[in-house]
């Protein structure tokens, strides 16, 4: 036991060696900080640095825009594809061209009755 | 993108094809429909709202009509294979050619008047308003043929002589 060390004998010292005054190591921090900072070597930009920034900017908007329209395709085919809607338009578009279909039969017939009436009294010698 | 696409551009054709597809065939079929049994006269009673009656009167008018139509057309035809024969080989009108020429003319002229004694006969059969209208509408499309090829070689006579 008599020969054992004191650890109070030694504490002074330890707090000595580590930090023996806080204003003097906060000045050497900053000290070494500028002295880093001065150190690092900042490389000069490229020639037309910004401008080739903002060119990728708005390269990479640009498709933001499309997709506005691809957007729009993609209601309009939704909307397409909705089966009411389809077979509403399907029924629509049928009974329209049957309507023009027997309008434009009827005179078909009506011009193909008067062309047989015209070559039973007027031969086509005659006309 | 391109799926939107097609499916628009499918959405079309499909339309596209509904309605030609039913304007053919409903067009075919009531073309088809009407032809059927369709008389000479037919067109008559639909274009000028004939009576039963009023159409068996023109039908009795028509049927007297025919055998002189096909009759004068015989001679005319006649005419014309001689008009042909006379002109056969050679280079210029000769008299006989001619000759045949008036003939022919002469006879068409007949037939003409024969038949626009027949219009006018029908037109009588008809209510007034219809029977003006026919016998306009039949003038029109059978002299006027002859008017618009005679305006036209004048026109373009007219316009040679200008140069």
């Amino acid at each position: 036991m008599g020969g054992g060390t004191n650890p109070a004998a030694l504490e002074p010292m330890n707090k000595e060696n580590i930090n023996p005054d806080p204003g003097f190591a906060e000045a050497s921090d900053a000290k070494l900080g500028a002295l880093l900072r001065a150190s690092r070597v900042s490389p000069e930009l490229p020639p037309r640095f910004h401008e080739g920034v903002w060119r990728r900017i708005e390269k990479a908007a640009a498709p933001a825009k499309s997709n506005g329209g691809i957007a729009w395709l993609d209601a309009l085919a939704a909307l397409v594809l909705r089966p009411r809607l389809a077979l509403a338009t399907a029924a629509v578009l049928m009974v329209a061209g049957a309507l023009l279909g027997v309008r434009d039969g009827n005179q078909m017939a009506h011009q193909d009755a008067q062309a047989r009436y015209l070559a039973a009294v007027a031969p086509h010698s005659l006309r | 993108m391109n799926r939107s696409l097609v499916i628009l551009l499918g959405a079309l054709v499909l339309c596209a094809a509904l309605l030609g597809g039913s304007y053919a065939v409903s067009r075919h079929v009531c073309q088809s429909c009407m032809s059927k049994s369709v008389s000479d006269l037919d067109w008559l009673q639909q274009e000028f709202h004939l009576s039963d009656a009023e159409l068996a009167r023109i039908q009795k008018l028509h049927e007297g009509y025919l055998p002189k139509c096909a009759e004068m057309c015989a001679k005319i035809a006649a005419k014309k294979s001689e008009l042909e024969t006379a002109l056969g080989g050679t280079t210029n009108v000769n008299p006989v050619a001619q000759q045949k020429l008036a003939e022919l003319a002469a006879l068409r002229a007949q037939c003409q008047a024969q038949m626009l004694q027949h219009f006018t006969e029908v037109s009588q059969t008809m209510p007034p308003e219809q029977g003006r209208r026919y016998l306009a509408e039949m003038q029109r499309l059978t002299l006027g043929f002859h008017e618009q090829t005679e305006q036209t070689m004048s026109g373009s006579m007219g316009h040679e002589h200008h140069h």
